[in-house]
């Protein structure tokens, strides 16, 4: 049997965040030499293709998400579950009972899956949301997975180096000069900054 | 110390140097958002200084195709044209000249330039399926469908690995209703002439 090109890294994520007919989905595939990003709406495919040697970071951001539906779908199984106690009527119960059921699912698999993130990948000419790492345990899996393909593409930097260059880097700012305001400023105004893709 | 040109994918501030290839989240100095910053050394890599082909000085030096006045330096390795270092493009270690590479990428040829791809197994099964909520619609749609799954049975399909059990599901599907349709006219003709 022939080698599979590519191997699935994660499965199928909706692009928009709160779509129930979504509009397109996104998944990951690891090649050769590169991560795939696979937009699809189910009868085209959009390939994006991020090689290892151009990979710059990986930016994780732990989003409240996971909190918000916990809360949501935890009270609405509450809602449907409790008044099956105080009731009488059998198909009330049945159909309390069954909505209930799904909501308390929906409550268990979310936090089954853990804190909810959201993933960006910086290249030098692009800053590409990854919305199928949306869950920070799989992202932080994949990125072990990823790094040492990384490594052995791009060569590995002892910690130390990489805060010396971080340091000589044209962007970097020292805090003696800009002091606490530069953290608390905000949006940069850096001519350098590379467009934003969001 | 802040990296400037890493932002807060939230807020836009300036991430910190101790937020940088942590384990663990660190919360962003500006909005508290907790991230975690993962760099890699193609990060302090400078942007290769763009190259300019060499002038032809011997007149019975080689010449790029495009660029008569630019001396040549390798051929174009799928069309054989004579190519200066600008119009040498790299892939995967051959060299093209930038014609055959949008030939390539245009006929799909160079399956790494690929960006878009129809799934037309897909289609046809949708088309097999979904009009069978209208029963009636499948008079038409499945002949259309059992077109398309023979006409791209060995169209490209996905980039990923994918089987050929749409098609056939396509296949199967529109042939029963093709039959059901052959047998429903079938006793309706037999009725009104019996």
């Amino acid at each position: 049997m022939a080698e599979k090109e590519y191997e699935r890294l994660t499965r199928a994520r909706p692009r928009a965040r709160f779509a129930v007919i979504s509009s397109g989905n996104s998944s990951l595939w690891l090649g050769k030499d590169h991560l795939l990003c696979i937009d699809t709406n189910g009868y085209t495919e959009n390939y994006k293709r991020f090689y290892f040697r151009d990979i710059q970071a990986f930016l994780i951001r732990k989003t409240p998400r996971y909190k918000w539906w916990s809360v949501v779908t935890g009270l609405l199984a509450a809602g449907f579950l409790l008044p099956i106690a105080f009731s009488t009527e059998v198909w009330l119960q049945y159909i309390f009972g069954v909505v209930g059921g799904l909501f308390s699912l929906i409550f268990v698999i979310n936090l089954a899956l853990g804190p909810s993130s959201a993933c960006q990948l910086r290249t030098a000419v692009q800053l590409e949301e990854l919305p199928s790492l949306n869950r920070l345990r799989r992202t932080r899996k994949e990125l072990d997975r990823l790094r040492p393909l990384l490594v052995a593409a791009q060569g590995a930097l002892p910690p130390e180096e990489i805060f010396s260059r971080v340091r000589e880097f044209p962007g970097s700012e020292t805090s003696s000069a800009s002091g606490a305001s530069d953290v608390t400023s905000g949006a940069v105004e850096d001519s350098n900054v590379p467009p934003r893709i969001i | 110390m802040s990296l400037s040109l890493l932002l807060c994918p939230k807020c836009n501030g300036p991430l910190p140097e101790s937020a940088i290839n942590r384990p663990d989240l660190t919360p962003c100095p500006v909005c508290a958002s907790p991230l975690q910053v993962e760099i890699f050394p193609a990060l302090f890599r400078r942007a290769a200084v763009g190259r300019d082909g060499e002038a032809v000085l011997v007149e019975t030096e080689s010449t790029c195709f495009y660029h008569p006045q630019k001396k040549a330096v390798l051929p174009c390795e799928a069309c054989g044209r004579f190519l200066c270092v600008l119009c040498d493009c790299e892939l995967h270690g051959k060299h093209y000249c930038p014609a055959c590479l949008e030939v390539g990428r245009k006929k799909r040829k160079i399956k790494s330039l690929e960006t878009e791809r129809t799934l037309y197994d897909s289609l046809a099964l949708s088309l097999a399926v979904l009009p069978l909520l209208m029963f009636y619609l499948t008079f038409i749609t499945a002949p259309a469908a059992l077109y398309m799954a023979l006409r791209y049975w060995n169209a490209p399909r996905s980039i990923v690995h994918r089987s050929k059990i749409r098609l056939v599901l396509a296949i199967t599907f529109a042939s029963l209703q093709i039959i059901g349709w052959v047998i429903a006219i079938y006793f309706i003709i037999t009725k009104n002439h019996g």
